[in-house]
């Protein structure tokens, strides 16, 4: 008989931070920037722990470019060629640091991650995304990665709950990607039924993960800045972003006019524009499981990467955090049933 | 006094499936096909187990002829004619297996079940649908054509809660349709203010039924393939849809064109609709308990049989069922306060 867990499992829009005593006096104190050293391929990271999510809309080499000064990361997209990577390395060396190379877990997906990592010695981090984190298979290619470079940095999702997340670190992976469902553009939980609440999948993760020294990747789900802070709040290491960071300059596609508004196309990675665009069409068995929208033309990331560091700078100061890494440990989170006063809106 | 029962029914929104580890590679190893042998009729049933609703506008000829193509089952609505039935037999003789003839429980009903059954002896599916499943002359109604028709897999329904469920089985069903209310084109919730949340309703009904070797179908309340999926993992052993399979090309009633876009009428069963098309009208003592509403036309039905079938298949992967009998004993649901990121809906 089906078991239903008799909990209520939270997303962000269902808490809020409760504001703390504090010393700060201005948020220009706090400091975002964190220090991790990695468990399995000791490495270590100092930077913004966030990141632009490997979809080819929004991971690209021009994103990374502006998200690098500021310090914050890039999980480049896999469609990119050698070549391609070749000619980013060589033009923006700085950037090698601040971005991962994602690979799917297919043999070709294999070759392709072995001969960029061999070409550009530089990058230190692997990006490993499969839709469903929890097959046996996906398992065994993360120790075969890891076997294969054991002094890189391995990102390896997505799950959503603390078993896999301590079976995934324990298989070799650093900093483990945890979301199934939560993305703007996903689709999964209404063809599939299959998911976990945002929030809840965060705080269970990252107990699990931290318990031996690993980290997570929060992926999906915010749709604001407060949503960003909320998953730092809820112990995410890292926090990466698609939507948000959808409809600017650095992104790909083109930018279209409708009704005199710009806009852009955004996408899930396995809707039917992707797969048409990646694998000329979406196979029998499957059904797609992510939206195509149009989303408003923003202009530059700087602004929008300014409007959310702001944000978290300002969480930081209402709960007494001096430092980003405080934040988690400052956080208490009240239910509510709305988020913000709905007069205007 | 009236008794509050205090825990919290949950419909499929309330819920989502946990992932768990699986040792599947791909969606396409997932089996969907199912095999049942029913406990009343001896007989035995394979295929996928979705159903289309016996309404005038989904369970029609043309989509049995679709659905059957995919192993899917059609509850062929109880309109059409003797000698329609003779020349669906006739030209589609291969869908038989995957359809049943639907009936209420009056008189005329009766007569017209028992002709088109002795006119097409291949017919094996009977499917007797009422309101309301819980009155003493619909069990004596099930007993009834359980004794003229001993060989016949009987569904019947509806109810939604363990009790009846058995009272059903052991008056001669093999498969209780369970479902009040939660349609998409269904009122009775608001006419009557009565009804069940179909995902508790179908957990507990399923128990029900699988303690006297009996099965069931959940009816109603799936509006997108995941819902699908939550029937079946909470022990639905089928799941028959309405809202899901209208506004395809195989479905009943006219195509009509407005602003530019093409809709179809879609309409519950004791609708003003379904009553004046039917019975001439709403009878002076009743209220109508479905509403009527234009779905956009979305094309032949294949494609959203696909879609179906391939977020199933995802969902067994996920929770690592290999088959899909499997499905519900790897599933455990947790509850949700929402179900999707509404970021970029409008």
């Amino acid at each position: 008989m089906p078991r239903v867990d008799a909990d209520i499992k939270l997303d962000f829009k269902d808490v809020l931070l409760r504001p703390k005593r504090s010393s700060l006096k201005s948020r220009a104190e706090v400091d975002l920037v964190r220090t991790f050293t990695f468990r399995n391929s000791k490495q270590t990271y100092t930077g913004i722990p966030i990141i632009a999510a490997n979809m080819d809309t929004v991971g690209t080499f021009e994103m990374a470019k502006v998200l690098s000064k500021h310090t914050l990361f890039t999980a480049i997209h896999k469609h990119y060629t050698l070549e391609d990577w070749k000619q980013f390395a060589s033009s923006s060396p700085e950037c090698l640091e601040h971005v991962a190379v994602s690979s799917g877990s297919g043999q070709a997906d294999l070759e392709r991650l072995c001969s960029i990592l061999e070409g550009i010695p530089l990058i230190k981090y692997i990006c490993l995304d499969v839709a469903n984190g929890y097959s046996e298979h996906f398992v065994e290619f993360v120790k075969t990665v890891h076997a294969k470079f054991p002094n890189h940095t391995i990102m390896a999702g997505n799950v959503v709950t603390g078993e896999m997340v301590e079976e995934l670190i324990l298989s070799g992976a650093d900093i483990i990607k945890v979301g199934i469902g939560p993305g703007s553009v996903c689709t999964t939980r209404i063809k599939t039924g299959v998911g976990y609440p945002q929030l809840s999948a965060v705080i269970e993760c990252a107990d699990s993960a931290h318990g031996l020294k690993g980290h997570i990747i929060s992926d999906g789900g915010c749709s604001c800045p407060g949503d960003v802070a909320k998953a730092f709040g809820a112990g995410a290491d890292f926090v990466m972003l698609g939507g948000m960071l959808a409809g600017h300059d650095q992104c790909a596609g083109d930018i279209t006019e409708k009704n005199g508004k710009k806009v852009m196309l955004f996408y899930g990675m396995s809707s039917d524009t992707a797969m048409k665009k990646h694998s000329g069409k979406v196979a029998e068995y499957r059904a797609s499981e992510g939206r195509t929208v149009e989303v408003p033309y923003k202009g530059d990331v700087e602004d929008t990467i300014r409007d959310v560091l702001g944000g978290v700078r300002s969480t930081c100061t209402y709960v007494g955090a001096a430092k980003l890494k405080e934040l988690s440990r400052r956080t208490t989170f009240i239910r509510v049933t709305q988020q913000f006063n709905q007069m205007f809106t | 006094m009236p008794r509050i029962d205090n825990d919290i029914k949950l419909d499929f929104k309330d819920v989502l499936l946990r992932p768990k580890r699986s040792t599947l590679k791909s969606r396409s190893e997932v089996e969907l096909t199912r095999s049942f042998t029913f406990r009343n009729s001896g007989q035995s049933y394979q295929g996928i187990p979705i159903i289309a609703a016996n309404m005038d506008t989904v369970g029609t000829f043309e989509m049995a002829r679709a659905l059957c193509k995919f192993s899917l089952f059609t509850a062929v609505h109880k309109h059409y004619t003797v000698d329609e039935w003779k020349d669906f037999a006739a030209s589609s003789p291969d869908c038989l297996e995957n359809v049943a003839v639907s009936s209420g429980t009056g008189q005329s009903d009766f007569q017209h079940l028992e002709e088109v059954l002795s006119a097409i002896p291949q017919l094996r599916y009977i499917c007797l649908d009422v309101a309301n499943g819980y009155s003493e002359q619909f069990v004596q109604h099930v007993k009834d054509v359980r004794a003229r028709f001993p060989k016949h897999t009987i569904m019947a329904g509806n109810v939604v809660t363990g009790e009846m469920v058995e009272e059903l089985i052991l008056s001669g069903a093999d498969i209780i349709k369970v479902g009040i209310g939660p349609g998409s084109v269904c009122t009775t919730r608001k006419k009557t203010g009565v009804g069940y949340p179909q995902l508790s309703a179908v957990i507990e009904c399923a128990d029900a039924a699988h303690g006297l070797n009996g099965h069931i179908i959940s009816d109603g309340g799936c509006s997108c393939p995941g819902d699908v999926a939550k029937a079946f993992g909470a022990g639905a052993d089928f799941v028959m849809l309405g809202g899901m399979l209208s506004g395809h090309t195989e479905c009943g009633g006219e195509t009509i064109e407005k602003n530019g876009k093409k809709y179809k009428l879609f309409y519950g069963m004791s609708s003003e609709t379904a009553m004046k098309k039917h019975a001439g009208g709403v009878a002076e003592y009743r209220a109508s308990e479905g509403k009527t509403v234009e779905v956009p036309f979305q094309g032949d039905v294949e494609h959203t049989v696909k879609d179906i079938l391939g977020g199933i298949r995802s969902t067994c992967t996920y929770v690592g069922a290999g088959k899909l009998k499997e499905l519900s004993r790897r599933t455990t649901f947790i509850r949700v306060t929402q179900q999707l990121n509404p970021m970029f809906s409008n």
